[in-house]
């Protein structure tokens, strides 16, 4: 049922639900996910492919550090694009960010399938792999998961982490109280955005030798969404169950036929009916309690009266 | 971006004499509405001021100008002298200049602390990498972040709530949180938006002690709205009386209750 392959996908949809989740902490809907993830994907296939210094080998082997070295450059052009581009959509507000991002989704993927160096339609083949199995992929992909949950859960006992929960209550009473909103709108954005990209730079190789542009589209840009939708949105750790569910149920329905995507689709919709919160609840996570708790790090034992 | 009162703070421009917070001939239209008509005046340092005015006067809508939600459609507001209109809220408050909202605005979503944590400066030890990492200089500012919000939420009798989500507190703790967290960003002027709104004459009272007292240990200039005039005339040391947008009278309180033109904007006059 579940193989390695599939686990390495659910980790994938589970990096990319946190990085839809990220700008929603700070209140912005943003469906940029897909573009940054793209753009990493796209960086890791084309310096894979083409920079004989990584070391590619003939017989389509990759050295771990040269993996690993993309997986920071395929973040940082990804955080810088979301830099430049966050500064000017970050003025829109609600659904009309929404809008806003998906235009960049689609700009990204028709750049993709037309500049003379991505592949066109087929796109970027023969990428080399550093594993030789898919299982060797879930270590890199755990790591990736456990570095976006640390950041994650430490935001929320940080300046930046209550700025973003601020500006997602009240905006403007953010802004008086002298939280520099579009600074913590644009970080949170950039954030997002460096996780997207490196789990794109991830995916290049993961993802049986081929990258083109149908890798970041609108309809992913849906699926990562409703990743956050089903799984909750007021802790990183719904995404997390959202993308790791949500990835898996297709595959675990195969054996359905044709009828899965009927059923994937009523899961979609029922979700939002039957846990209107998300599966992942703040109070979920107080029951549970221990170290996953919002907020439960070193700020409880100090001053609570 | 400028900072247009760097200079003048440095350079001593703020000694005595000049005015902690003044606006200067200050009009704001909505369309056809003029709801500001070439207002001004000047709040000195250590003062308490109010602001008083029948409904619709323009009251909120000149703090919305003062702390910079609304752009003015002329005039200018100037902190310690120096021109502040073009600045956004937030570089206002960390000039030193915090506000209530009349129809309060807490973060409902948080707790109680976590609202007075949200408002507190920055301090060394806070970027984004020491916080990831827990630096000793981040647990440091951590720690006296909740020994300021400690102090606070005793000063206001918030303490027994302090982990209670700020949307389930009763209506006169919320107002009390609403100017705890006004505080927390460490004010040296406080606009206060009608305070003492739903409030019986006793906790009207405490509310005045409460504003006294503040003023002092803080070393606050207050600057109040409120309708309820005998409150003010007890409170303020001057005050300002708006009416259709309009400035009419500025005083102390007895200068102000013998004012024809306010006497007749309260109790109404002849018809022009």
């Amino acid at each position: 049922m579940i193989d390695n392959g599939l686990l390495v996908q659910m980790l994938i949809g589970a990096l990319l639900g946190v990085s839809v989740y990220l700008p929603l902490a700070a209140g912005q809907l943003s469906l940029a996910t897909p573009a940054f993830y793209a753009v990493g994907g796209t960086l890791a296939a084309l310096l894979s492919t083409s920079w004989p210094a990584l070391g590619a080998g003939a017989d389509g082997s990759f050295p771990l550090a040269s993996f690993l070295l993309e997986l920071l450059l395929g973040g940082l052009l990804a955080g810088g694009l979301a830099l430049l581009v966050g500064r000017l959509v970050l003025r829109l507000q609600g659904i009309y960010l929404a809008i806003a991002t998906i235009a960049l989704v689609e700009i990204v993927r028709v750049a993709i399938l037309n500049l003379p160096f991505t592949g066109g339609a087929i796109g970027i083949f023969s990428i080399p792999q550093p594993f030789p199995t898919a299982a060797g992929y879930l270590l890199p992909a755990l790591g990736l998961l456990a570095l976006a949950g640390w950041v994650c859960q430490r935001l929320e006992v940080m300046p930046l982490g209550r700025a973003m929960a601020a500006v997602r209550h009240d905006e403007l009473a953010a802004g008086c109280m002298g939280i520099d909103t579009t600074r913590v709108k644009l970080t949170a954005f950039v954030l997002s955005a460096v996780l997207a990209g490196s789990t794109g730079a991830l995916a290049a190789h993961f993802l049986l030798n081929t990258w083109n542009a149908r890798q970041g589209s609108f309809d992913t840009a849906v699926t990562m969404l409703a990743f956050v939708i089903l799984g909750g949105s007021r802790s990183w750790l719904g995404p997390v169950v959202g993308g790791l569910l949500l990835t898996a149920l297709p595959e675990l329905l195969r054996p359905v036929g044709d009828g899965r995507l009927v059923l994937f689709g009523l899961v979609i919709l029922l979700g939002p009916v039957l846990f209107p919160q998300g599966l992942i609840t703040p109070g979920l996570l107080e029951r549970l309690g221990g170290p996953l708790q919002p907020g439960s790090w070193f700020r409880r034992g100090g001053s609570a009266p | 971006m400028s900072h247009p009162t760097d200079g003048s703070d440095r350079s001593g421009a703020a000694a005595a004499g000049t005015p902690l917070l003044e606006v200067r001939e200050l009009t704001c239209r909505f369309g056809g509405l003029v709801a500001l008509d070439h207002v001004s005046f000047a709040v000195q340092p250590g003062e308490i001021f109010g602001l008083i005015g029948p409904n619709g006067a323009g009251k909120t809508t000149l703090y919305n100008l003062i702390s910079g939600l609304t752009p003015p459609t002329s005039g200018a507001v100037l902190w310690r002298g120096a021109p502040i209109t073009g600045l956004p809220p937030f570089r206002r408050n960390r000039l030193g200049l915090a506000r209530t909202f009349q129809n309060l605005r807490l973060f409902d979503g948080l707790t109680v602390h976590d609202n007075l944590l949200v408002a507190l400066r920055r301090q060394p030890g806070e970027s984004l990498l020491e916080g990831l990492l827990a630096s000793a200089g981040h647990r440091r500012a951590e720690r006296q972040r909740l020994e300021q919000t400690g102090q606070l939420l005793e000063e206001l009798g918030l303490e027994a709530l302090a982990n209670r989500p700020a949307g389930t507190l009763a209506y006169g703790d919320r107002r009390r949180l609403e100017i705890a967290r006004a505080l927390a960003t460490r004010p040296t002027l406080l606009l206060l938006d009608e305070p003492a709104a739903g409030m019986n004459p006793a906790e009207k009272d405490d509310l005045c002690d409460l504003i006294r007292q503040l003023r002092s240990r803080h070393q606050l200039t207050v600057m109040v709205i409120e309708h309820h005039v005998p409150l003010l005339m007890r409170l303020c040391n001057r005050m300002a009386v708006l009416d259709f947008g309009e400035r009419i009278a500025l005083g102390t309180p007895v200068q102000v209750r013998h004012d024809p033109r306010v006497i007749e904007a309260y109790l109404g006059g002849n018809p022009p």
